[in-house]
């Protein structure tokens, strides 16, 4: 459909306002306030906060942060000295243990390895933390816009001049409501792209403008429950890491278990999504490794709060794509600021935006915002901290795709050698090649069992369906459906055949499922009401058919407390 | 002409409720504009649209309803009205409308215009009892509005599908069915302009509203189930008799 | 203690709801040794005061004149107003109609007191009632209770109380009382012109006192004209759960749960549906909720109060069988 678009400008738009836009909006206030407080001068009209503009397509701001998590102060105390007073931390780490997992058993680490070290870091509550950014950024003059996505970016010359904003009021049929509303032109001198794990408009750009690394970039996916528990189950500022079942050594990943305060307690388990077996269910396996004993003691009698998942990206420093161009600027989870060894992201997406403020404030000065003024912005990465954290484990993730004791044992390696190890870069590919077919050869064969849906208890374990509800998550019911998938053909006559249909086991909100027709027909029914944003399909659907696109702004999840 | 919504800032729809004696805990929950409330935002934007004039938020409560009221000014309403009061849950319904009614006294507006009820309390009074205050005709459960110089003609909606049109004079109090019209989405312009707008703020007990509440909600509760499933057996005739049985006598429901 | 309770009758015929409010006071009033009054107001409405008086209630209030033969909220206010100075009564009840809620909040108002609205019941403590009514959308009730002196105004839910219970007056007839009120033409200020019937356009679920609910256990569309037939004897509306409206077997108005209504009808009818969270959250304020599915493990079991496990396809027509049968 044709549309009218009203059209705005503004000096800088930030689209995400998670901690890296959050970060690049307050610092680019706080460097603007102090420029014109000085009397300082720039070319073409003054600077001002109100000339940057943040797009946040949830409810509110914080809606969609979710992550473990704990966080390493060091990136925050920079935007905000104060923050030991004013921030939200929610308790120091007093404790923290490395676990090893079997079916009944867990042994504790006796002397905790170094990445699962916390001690002067905070656990928190990323939804509060990013709550409390974003009050300070609005009392700094800037424009944050809630429920409002960015549904496309507006190319021009080398790079980009901003996005459209996503059409609002838009029926099932992609007719226009009474209430339509179409999304705005709003262009910008530089746009910065913090989506967030594969970002929508990320994804496209690196594609159109073939940003891409060495590497691909891969992605693990995380669920987590947050839990009220009884008095004294477990400590305030207590930290597990837990590795071995229910992930098999052929898999890469792991959980967490973080006491916060008033007996609330963050619990997930974090899988790469490159696995073999496609029809693999981390939600499944999430909600067995609850029933370990050593959850069990800690959960028994408590109350599931909220659901969650996102992904994560995995890929580190030969993973990242390049992260400028002409009018453009890539910073946090999109542009694979993770260190997935120490599984921390948020000091680093923090320290992103403050470094992408410093660059963009420099480009306003001087009127230009080419892709020449914006490389600051790469070079200021490789001199900080965030090179030189990363540069330690950028092989590290890459070295498990053998499985856990190979990639133990070239960890061990890199460890002595500054990260280099036996290879590097050490090669990888995007995480949905890794699985093997089904020994299927037709779509009705019934020699191969479809795995059983896992039911939960109700108590301790949960199926899909009521967890989804825990997130909160709610879309306008009459919009298009915003999981674009390219061929749906493929699900009921290809992919059932050679993958038996993953996307009914990956997808954490059970947004799909393979149902049956009148005529007994299979086809594919996508519930994208239950979707919680965390790309997971996008990423690890084996034929790369499904593009995740931004829904009507205000709908997804609501991750208070998370 | 100049219109009055009164606005109420209820719990997220979604929000799990914690109860505490006899409100919930406040916080780790959401708030939102109450959704009836937006369709009688929506009439009085459409109202001014088409005769001119202004429309004024009004909304009664702790400093969080500030944000409603900027939604409602986002999405085109010219000012806000932001009554202060930290208690204001605890309020019966002829309290809430005593300090409405003083705060809208002077504004002599044309029209008020409320939603059905709210989302949380439910009384379902104000709109009346606003009327009743200020001694203005009111008429409730309203589905259209149709304005001519100093009088309305409006469509109101009854029961069992029947309808009724009646002839209202300005000024006057009404009360909005939900679901009558599609409620527009505020625009990043409306959000800009709305950090502009004009939201006065009136501490609740300025106004020297008697005080005396007239009810008092003692504790809330979850309705315990006290009877356990009674599951019914036999053939399907059989058990459809029980059932009707039972639904005519035991629980009297049809 | 003396009760009044409004009844309430439009073109000829009675709103039931007032018997039910009558039985209410009775209940009420049993427990508090007083007597119980109906007030009958309109013009040429004889007849229904008659019908009052033929219950066993204490007298019937006859309030007539011109100006109130049709409702305004004026004209009603004004005259019961001078009922109630002249009757003083402690309680005065009535039935949660919208035309109640279009005029008793002002009502009691008008002296000075407040009104809790749309009860579902009430219990005693000592000397003091407590009214019961819903909060956030059924999700919760409340205990709620009068402060300060009489009378005290109160509505009560439609289904609350059970209109049958109410027992004819054991002499024959109760004294019909008229009441003269002043009313000025004046004094309504609006003109309620003609009543007409529409199709609905809107459903709204929230005001339909009996749901026959499907779920995915209805498996296709063609089988949904079955519980529509249900839904017609019994006297309610359809509605269905996210799937069902999802695939478009029936309008998105009509979903029950998180992402559509909540409802607390007195009787839900859950055919084929599992009790996923999602759904429940939205019916569970329900009087009473019955389930029909084969699955007995479903977890909408868990919050009914009645339960057949077995088939759908053959409970439907059984049930509309025996409802059409129990009307005879």
């Amino acid at each position: 459909m044709t549309v009218q678009r009203e059209q705005l400008e503004a000096d800088v738009l930030i689209v995400g306002a998670g901690p890296a836009g959050l970060s690049c909006a307050l610092h680019l206030a706080n460097l603007i306030k102090k420029h014109n407080e000085a009397g300082g001068k720039s070319t073409g009209s003054p600077l001002s906060a109100e000339n940057i503009y943040v797009l946040e397509k949830g409810r509110e701001v914080g809606a969609h942060q979710l992550s473990g998590a704990i966080m390493n102060p060091k990136a925050l105390a920079e935007l905000v000295p104060d923050f030991k007073t004013t921030a939200p931390l929610d308790i120091p780490v007093t404790d923290d243990a490395a676990l090893f997992f079997a079916k009944n058993s867990s042994v504790r680490f006796p002397l905790t390895p170094a990445p699962f070290k916390n001690k002067g870091n905070y656990v928190i509550s990323l939804n509060k933390l990013v709550k409390w950014m974003g009050g300070l950024v609005e009392a700094a003059g800037v424009n944050l816009f809630t429920q409002f996505g960015g549904a496309s970016l507006i190319y021009e010359g080398d790079g980009i001049a901003g996005v459209i904003t996503d059409d609002k009021g838009v029926d099932k049929n992609g007719k226009p409501k009474d209430n339509f509303t179409p999304g705005y032109e709003l262009r910008a001198k530089v746009t910065v792209l913090a989506e967030g794990t594969r970002g929508s408009l990320t994804k496209q750009l690196v594609e159109k403008k073939n940003l891409a690394n060495i590497n691909p970039q891969t992605y693990g996916l995380g669920i987590k429950e947050l839990w009220d528990v009884q008095p004294d189950r477990i400590k305030p500022g207590f930290v597990a890491h837990t590795l071995g079942w229910p992930v098999s050594t052929d898999m890469y990943g792991g959980g967490w278990i973080y006491g916060l305060a008033n007996n609330r307690v963050s619990i997930g388990l974090v899988v790469a999504l490159e696995y073999a077996n496609p029809q693999f269910d981390p939600h499944t396996a999430f909600q067995m490794w609850k029933t370990h004993p050593f959850l069990k003691k800690i959960l028994d009698g408590g109350k599931l709060v909220r659901y969650g998942a996102k992904s994560l990206p995995y890929g580190g420093w030969y993973a990242m794509p390049k992260n400028y161009l002409d009018g453009g600027l890539i910073v946090g989870d999109s542009g694979g600021f993770l260190d997935s060894q120490r599984l921390k992201g948020i000091h680093l997406a923090i320290k992103s935006g403050i470094l992408a403020a410093e660059t963009i404030f420099e480009a306003l000065k001087t009127g230009d915002c080419s892709s020449k003024t914006l490389s600051a912005f790469p070079q200021k990465v490789e001199q900080s901290y965030i090179k030189k954290e990363l540069w330690e484990v950028r092989n590290f993730h890459q070295s498990f795709q053998h499985g856990l004791y190979a990639g133990l044992f070239q960890t061990g390696l890199q460890f002595i050698s500054g990260g280099r190890g036996l290879i590097d870069p050490m090669r990888s590919h995007e995480g949905y090649r890794v699985y093997k077919k089904l020994s299927r050869d037709s779509a009705n064969q019934t020699t191969h069992t479809e795995p059983e849906r896992f039911k939960g208890d109700g108590k301790l374990t949960f199926d899909r369906l009521t967890d989804v509800y825990h997130s909160g998550t709610r879309h306008e019911e009459d919009q298009p459906c915003h999981l674009i998938v390219r061929d749906l053909n493929v699900c009921a006559t290809k992919c059932v055949v050679e993958y038996g249909n993953p996307c009914q086991y990956f997808c954490p909100a059970a947004v799909y499922e393979m149902a049956k027709d009148a005529n007994g027909k299979s086809r594919l029914k996508i519930n994208a009401a239950n979707c919680v944003h965390c790309k997971t399909c996008d990423i690890a659907d084996p034929y790369q058919i499904i593009d995740w696109v931004v829904p009507e702004g205000g709908g997804g999840p609501n991750y208070e407390g998370m | 002409m100049k219109i009055i919504v009164c606005i109420k800032q209820v719990p997220a729809k979604d929000a799990p409720l914690s109860i505490a004696g006899n409100w919930i805990k406040e916080s780790d929950i959401g708030f939102e504009m109450n959704e009836p409330d937006s369709y009688a935002l929506e009439e009085a934007l459409r109202l001014k649209e088409k005769h001119g004039g202004e429309v004024v938020a009004l909304s009664m409560g702790p400093e969080r309803v500030k944000q409603t009221i900027k939604e409602a000014l986002a999405k085109g309403a010219d000012r806000g009205i932001h009554i202060a009061n930290d208690q204001f849950a605890q309020l019966d319904p002829l309290g809430a409308a005593r300090v409405i009614a003083e705060a809208l006294r002077k504004e002599n507006a044309d029209l008020i215009l409320t939603g059905l009820q709210s989302d949380d309390h439910g009384f379902g009074q104000t709109g009346v009892l606003v009327a009743a205050l200020l001694d203005l005709p009111h008429a409730t459960i309203i589905m259209q509005i149709e304005v001519q110089d100093k009088n309305m003609r409006l469509k109101r909606e009854l029961e069992a599908g029947w309808f009724q049109h009646i002839e209202c004079p300005l000024p006057a109090v009404l009360s909005i069915q939900s679901g009558i019209n599609k409620v527009r989405y505020a625009t990043l312009k409306g959000i800009m302009a709305a950090k502009k707008k004009e939201i006065a703020v009136i501490a609740a007990d300025s106004f020297g509203a008697k005080s005396e509440p007239t009810q008092k909600i003692a504790k809330i509760y979850v309705p315990a189930k006290t009877k356990k499933t009674e599951f019914l057996t036999g053939t399907p005739s059989e058990m459809a008799t029980k059932l009707v049985e039972k639904l005519k006598f035991d629980a009297r429901v049809i | 203690m003396k009760i009044l309770v409004i009844t309430e009758q439009r073109q000829g015929k009675w709103n039931n709801a007032s018997f039910e409010t009558l039985v209410a006071a009775q209940q009420i009033a049993a427990d508090a040794g007083s007597n119980v009054s109906a007030v009958v107001v309109g013009k040429g409405v004889g007849n229904f005061a008659e019908d009052a008086a033929a219950k066993n209630i204490g007298a019937v209030l006859l309030v007539e004149h011109d100006l109130l033969e049709a409702y305004t909220p004026d004209g009603y206010c004004v005259a019961l107003s001078q009922v109630i100075q002249f009757a003083k009564p402690d309680l005065v009840l009535f039935p949660h109609t919208y035309q109640v809620r279009d005029f008793a909040p002002k009502l009691a108002a008008m002296l000075g007191k407040g009104m809790i609205a749309d009860c579902v019941g009430f219990h005693k403590e000592g000397e003091k009632i407590v009214f019961v009514r819903q909060m956030f959308q059924g999700k919760t009730v409340a205990d709620v209770t009068f402060q300060g002196a009489a009378p005290w105004f109160a509505s009560f839910q439609s289904g609350a109380f059970r209109a049958d219970l109410l027992t004819a007056h054991p002499s024959g007839k109760a004294p019909i009382n008229k009441v003269s009120v002043v009313l000025k033409p004046e004094q309504i200020r609006t003109k309620p012109l003609e009543l007409f019937k529409e199709a609905k356009s809107a459903v709204d679920l929230t005001q339909a006192p009996i749901i026959i609910s499907v779920g995915r256990g209805i498996k296709a569309p063609e089988n949904i004209p079955q519980a529509e037939a249900l839904a017609k004897a019994i006297g309610g509306e359809m509605a269905a759960s996210r799937p069902i409206c999802d695939e478009g077997w029936l309008p998105m108005e009509r979903q029950i749960g998180s992402s559509g209504q909540t409802v607390a009808p007195k009787l839900y009818l859950a055919l084929g549906i599992s009790g996923a969270i999602q759904h429940v959250v939205g019916m569970k304020g329900a009087r009473t909720i019955v389930a029909i599915n084969k699955d007995q493990n479903a977890p909408i079991f868990e919050i009914a109060d009645y339960g057949i496990v077995g088939d759908i396809f053959e409970m439907m027509p059984a049930l509309t069988a025996a409802v059409e049968k129990a009307k005879t």
